[in-house]
């Protein structure tokens, strides 16, 4: 047992079953005879509403309800989503009314406007047909700006929040001084996460009680919302997450959908089910990214930083997704001067509001979006002042921990050079596969990124331990997997912990009947907190097993991480011997406990990506040709695991750059409304990625685990961004935007072509 | 989708006297299945065509290839990969492995999409459009996007190919559907050299005759200079001007696969 370093590689054992069909998602879970619902959808992005009328709807075949505002109202709900709103300098965030089905306007394309429940999905996709909504365009705002034809009375403008942090005053006083002032227009289009499976849900009432089964990141929150909505107590809800196929956020909200299906549900005396189409999905789920950043860097004569400085304009979408407001803002500032020593900095973002779903949370949330403008400023920088980018990188490093940036962050601790030296050599041997490209008419570029990221959620978990009869064990958590494998990591983290085998234990998420509450999944917090909380209830259980026997035995008794000793007995129990001891004692509170951990403060994983990218200047195709990436994530419960987090992060930062970009056209039609045209990274788009570390164990929770989940996302951007760049430096094409489609290289060559001969 | 009712004939005969009413041919389903899906189309009946032996298969004999009009890119990609590599690598380059083992040849000429690389493969080399009725020539059948000489309930049955002295496919892919963005196919026979481009043209398939001329003459890619006329698609993923350069980028890349001998090449990779 390695309790304090890092652990060993097992394999996900929850593979076998998902890939030969054995998982259970939404759809396999809904009871016999759940009616199916559908819903209507805005097809216009902006309207009024002027005339609504499910009459015939109803009266088609094998309708049980159709619903709409007018009916949520009758049925005394005041049908709303409420988001949390960000603090600023002026007061709250604005905070338009999001109702669960639309009132008198439509805000989006794909908003939900009624919803049908009938005896079969093919009949409540008839009875949506039979609906007949008429609607009065307005002006559409698709303009990430403030300024924009009027999308809500609460927010004039279209202004959302306008919200800073930092030193206004030194900042601009770093500026005056400077010897050197870099600025760049960042942009980063709207993409969607694209789940595997997309969002569904299950509800059912009993007597007065709330069942939603539905697929999300975590159960405890769902259940406080669905009970303030619906006036229920708590515990008259119950949320269950069955296997959930990738969430990256995009999954930790409630969505109208749930209310209205829940509705349906108590109105039509009947569970309900719905499973979201994928053209549905590309309209109604939360889309993410989306804004656009001018950020500048001072520099003094020896090119060390003075100062930083970012605005950003935050397309928020219709309306306030539930976190929304905070993740261009607050979590894009955690880590807004990255590893580098920077003594001032300033940033102010203002969100906007636009015609187009709601952009929340993605993989990252934030992170990546800070760690891009900063690496992509800074690469541009090494070039405008002529120097080696990894030198500038090195000269600016923070080496002295803890470290309080200027946004009020401490990073606890980090190897910074070490991780660059490390990157550096794995990433060698550049110039000569440059010169072999060129040979054969591919122009390579590397990439440097240097990030830092900031594990968020809920810093509180809690773990139940239960000694079930029959040998096995089951661990509560109060996390969710979306496909992580946090079976594998949580039992093996426990087998070695408790010294059981790991096939003795059973992992139980996702249930709001089982634990009182957990924090779910997002923020890459999983393993910290649930580690932790986890070690606690491990810790609890071997000393209450501890006492017992010291009891039994009459001698102090103590686990030597493999067996229970006792001075001057022959007896050693394992721990299900020890356990099967305490229930034949009648001590059934020593089997069955819970606890909770908190994580002190933050963990800061941080690493530096190298990609290389080959461009056929001819076609302007960008291949990501190498990528290596080395990671503190300090100790690693299973190395294997933490790798594979990387390579899926790698893979969607690719995805970002190359392909993926939620296009809409000027009245707010999503033009990708499909994969025909929302560009995927494929396998072949993804090179292999090459992975080590240079930990230096975090010392804010026990295990001195960072944290990996969006690591590889938020390193992936900015690296591909800087190979890019790099490759086309010969045209002089400084700041092109993503994704870095053919069609786009290639006009930018031509376009430098023609400036050039110009 | 709508309810649709289906019917499974086995025989050619069968299929046709169900094709004479309402009813539409479902061949691979890889097009018709995802507009079924949209509720973009509601057949009411739908004919499966992949029951019908007679409709299947690869035969090589003296005066060319013919393969059924029911085979399967992946069972043609395997069967033309001596007769006419070029052809065997642009069937085995169309969408992913799930496609190729649905999709037929028959269902996609039938459906003409001007993205779509068989109909390349079949002007390119002068291919015979057999029906259930008669004989068309490539030349004949193509005639604009989604449009084609087949009347109504027609059933491609087969698809007879010359073979080439040479021939290639150059594919540059639409990043999202991986259908060709633009794609050339290039085939030499003893009296001539015949380049089809797909992707590109408002009109759908078409070939080039100017690249045809100069290659006739030196079947060479440093020939292929200009770029073809007429009006382009313009969409997200690619500019008319884009479309336009890319015809010649892929016309002198099957040149040179052909001159190697590779079959062709794809941007989606080897
Ligand atoms: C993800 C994806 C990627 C793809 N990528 C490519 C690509 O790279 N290149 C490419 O060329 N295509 C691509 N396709 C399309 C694919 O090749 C289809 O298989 C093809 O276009 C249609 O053939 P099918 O047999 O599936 O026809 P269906 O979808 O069954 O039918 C299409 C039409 O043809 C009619 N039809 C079918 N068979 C016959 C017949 N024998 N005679 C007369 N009419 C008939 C049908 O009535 C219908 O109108 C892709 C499709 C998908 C889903």
């Amino acid at each position: 047992m390695q309790a304090f370093g890092s652990g060993r590689s097992r394999r996900r054992r929850e593979d076998p079953r998902l890939l030969t069909g054995g998982g259970r998602f939404v759809d396999d879970a809904a009871p016999a005879g759940a009616l199916h619902a559908a819903f209507l959808r805005s097809p216009v992005a902006h309207a009024r509403i002027a005339a609504l009328d499910v009459r015939a709807c109803r009266a088609m075949p094998g309708v049980a309800l159709a619903l709409t505002a007018q009916d949520v109202r009758a049925a005394g709900f005041d049908g709303a989503i409420g988001a949390a709103r960000i603090a600023t300098a002026t007061g709250p965030g604005a905070a338009p009314r999001r109702p669960w089905l639309a009132e008198d306007r439509v805000r989006f394309v794909g908003e939900a406007v009624a919803m049908v429940l009938a005896e079969t999905l093919q009949q409540a996709h008839d009875a949506i047909e039979a609906i007949e909504l008429e609607t009065e365009d307005l002006p559409v705002s698709m303009l990430n700006a403030p300024g924009g034809p009027a999308i809500h009375d609460e927010a004039s403008g279209n202004l959302a929040f306008d919200w800073s942090i930092g030193d206004p005053d030194a900042t601009k006083a770093a500026f005056a001084a400077a010897a050197h002032v870099v600025e760049a227009e960042i942009a980063q289009p709207r993409i969607m996460a694209a789940s595997l499976e997309p969002r569904g849900a299950i509800a059912e009432w009993n007597g007065g009680a709330l069942r939603l089964d539905y697929n999300g990141q975590g159960v405890w929150g769902v259940q406080r919302k669905l009970a303030a909505a619906f006036r229920l107590q708590p515990e008259m809800v119950r949320v269950t997450t069955p296997d959930v196929g990738g969430g990256f956020g995009m999954k930790a909200f409630t969505y109208p959908e749930h209310y209205a299906l829940a509705l349906g549900a108590r109105l039509a005396g009947r569970p309900a089910r719905w499973m979201s189409g994928r053209g549905e999905a590309m309209l109604s789920d939360n889309g993410a990214r989306a804004l656009v950043s001018r950020a500048a860097m001072a520099f003094d004569a020896d090119h060390r930083l003075m100062a930083y400085r970012v605005e950003t304009d935050s397309d928020l979408g219709a309306y306030n997704g539930e976190n929304a407001q905070f993740i261009q803002s607050e979590l894009f500032a955690k880590v807004l001067t990255g590893v580098y020593d920077v003594p001032a900095a300033h940033l102010r973002v203002r969100g906007v509001y636009t015609n187009a779903a709601p952009v929340d949370a993605y993989r990252g949330a934030g992170r990546p979006e800070a760690q891009y403008v900063l690496e992509r400023t800074m690469g541009l920088a090494a070039r405008r002042l002529g120097v080696d980018p990894a030198d500038l990188r090195r000269r600016n490093f923070i080496r002295r921990f803890p470290h309080r940036t200027p946004t009020g962050e401490t990073y606890d601790v980090g190897d910074f050079p070490r991780v660059l030296d490390g990157a550096l050599a794995a990433s060698g041997g550049f110039e000569a596969r440059r010169a072999a490209a060129e040979a054969r008419g591919l122009r390579l570029g590397r990439g440097l990124a240097f990030y830092i990221e900031s594990i968020l959620g809920d810093p509180v978990e809690g773990a139940r331990v239960v000694f079930e009869e029959g040998g096995t064990v089951a661990l509560h958590v109060g996390t969710q997997s979306n496909g992580q494998g946090h079976e594998t990591a949580y039992a093996g983290f426990l087998a070695d912990h408790l010294a059981l085998p790991d096939g003795a234990i059973r992992i139980v998420q996702g249930d709001s009947a089982l634990i009182p509450k957990g924090g779910g999944t997002g923020g890459s917090r999983s393993m910290t907190a649930q580690g932790t909380a986890t070690l606690a209830a491990a810790r609890a259980v071997i000393e209450g097993f501890e006492a017992f026997l010291a009891e039994l035995e009459g001698a102090e008794t103590a686990f030597d991480g493999e067996r229970f000793r006792t001075a001057g007995s022959n007896r050693a129990p394992d721990m299900l011997e020890a356990a099967a001891m305490a229930r034949a004692a009648g001590r059934e509170d020593l089997l069955d406990l819970w606890r909770e951990g908190r994580l002190p403060a933050r963990s800061f994983p941080n690493g530096c990506h190298v990609a290389e990218v080959e461009i056929d200047p001819e076609t302007g195709l960008t291949r990501v040709s190498r990528y290596d990436v080395i990671d503190d994530f300090g100790n690693m419960v299973n190395p294997m695991l933490v790798e594979g987090q990387v390579h899926g992060g790698v893979a969607q930062g690719i995805g970002q750059a190359i392909g993926e970009f939620a296009a809409h056209d000027g009245d707010g039609q999503l033009l990708t409304a499909s994969f025909m045209d929302y560009a995927m990274p494929r396998a072949h788009d993804v090179p292999p990625i090459s992975f080590g570390t240079r930990p230096t164990p975090c010392p804010a929770n026990p295990l001195g685990i960072k944290g990996c989940g969006e690591a590889g996302t938020v390193g992936a951007l900015a690296a591909m961004a800087n190979a890019v760049t790099d490759a086309l430096a010969p045209w002089g094409i400084e700041t092109l935007q993503m994704p870095f489609t053919p069609q786009r290289v290639w006009n930018a060559i031509q376009g430098a072509g023609r400036a050039a001969a110009g | 989708m709508y309810a649709f009712d289906i019917e499974r004939p086995t025989s050619l005969a069968d299929a046709k006297a169900l094709l004479a009413g309402e009813a539409q041919a479902l061949g691979g389903g890889q097009t018709l299945i995802p507009t079924l899906k949209q509720r973009l189309a509601d057949p009411g009946t739908l004919v499966c065509l992949s029951g019908i032996a007679e409709m299947k298969g690869v035969t090589s004999g003296p005066d060319g290839v013919a393969i059924g009009g029911g085979t399967t890119h992946a069972e043609a990609a395997e069967g033309l990969k001596d007769a006419i590599p070029g052809l065997a690598y642009l069937a085995s380059r169309i969408g992913d492995p799930a496609v190729r083992n649905r999709g037929t040849i028959g269902g996609s000429l039938a459906n003409d999409d001007p993205s779509a690389c068989w109909p390349a493969g079949a002007l390119g080399l002068g291919a015979t459009i057999v029906t259930d009725a008669r004989e068309i020539a490539a030349d004949d059948f193509f005639q604009g996007m989604f449009t084609t000489a087949l009347e109504d309930g027609e059933i491609v049955t087969a698809v007879r190919f010359p073979v080439p002295e040479a021939s290639a496919y150059s594919k540059m892919i639409q990043p999202a559907s991986r259908f060709p963005l633009v794609a050339a196919f290039v085939a030499r026979f003893p009296d001539g050299v015949r380049v089809a481009i797909t992707g590109a043209s408002e009109d759908g398939v078409f070939r080039w005759r100017e690249a045809e001329g100069a290659l006739s003459a030196d079947f060479s890619p440093e020939v292929v200079t200009g770029q073809p006329e007429g009006p382009m698609i313009a969409d997200l993923h690619g500019t008319a001007d884009y479309r336009r350069h890319l015809c010649a980028v892929m016309t002198r890349r099957a040149v040179r696969a052909a001159l190697d001998g590779t079959g062709g090449l794809s941007s989606a990779g080897a």
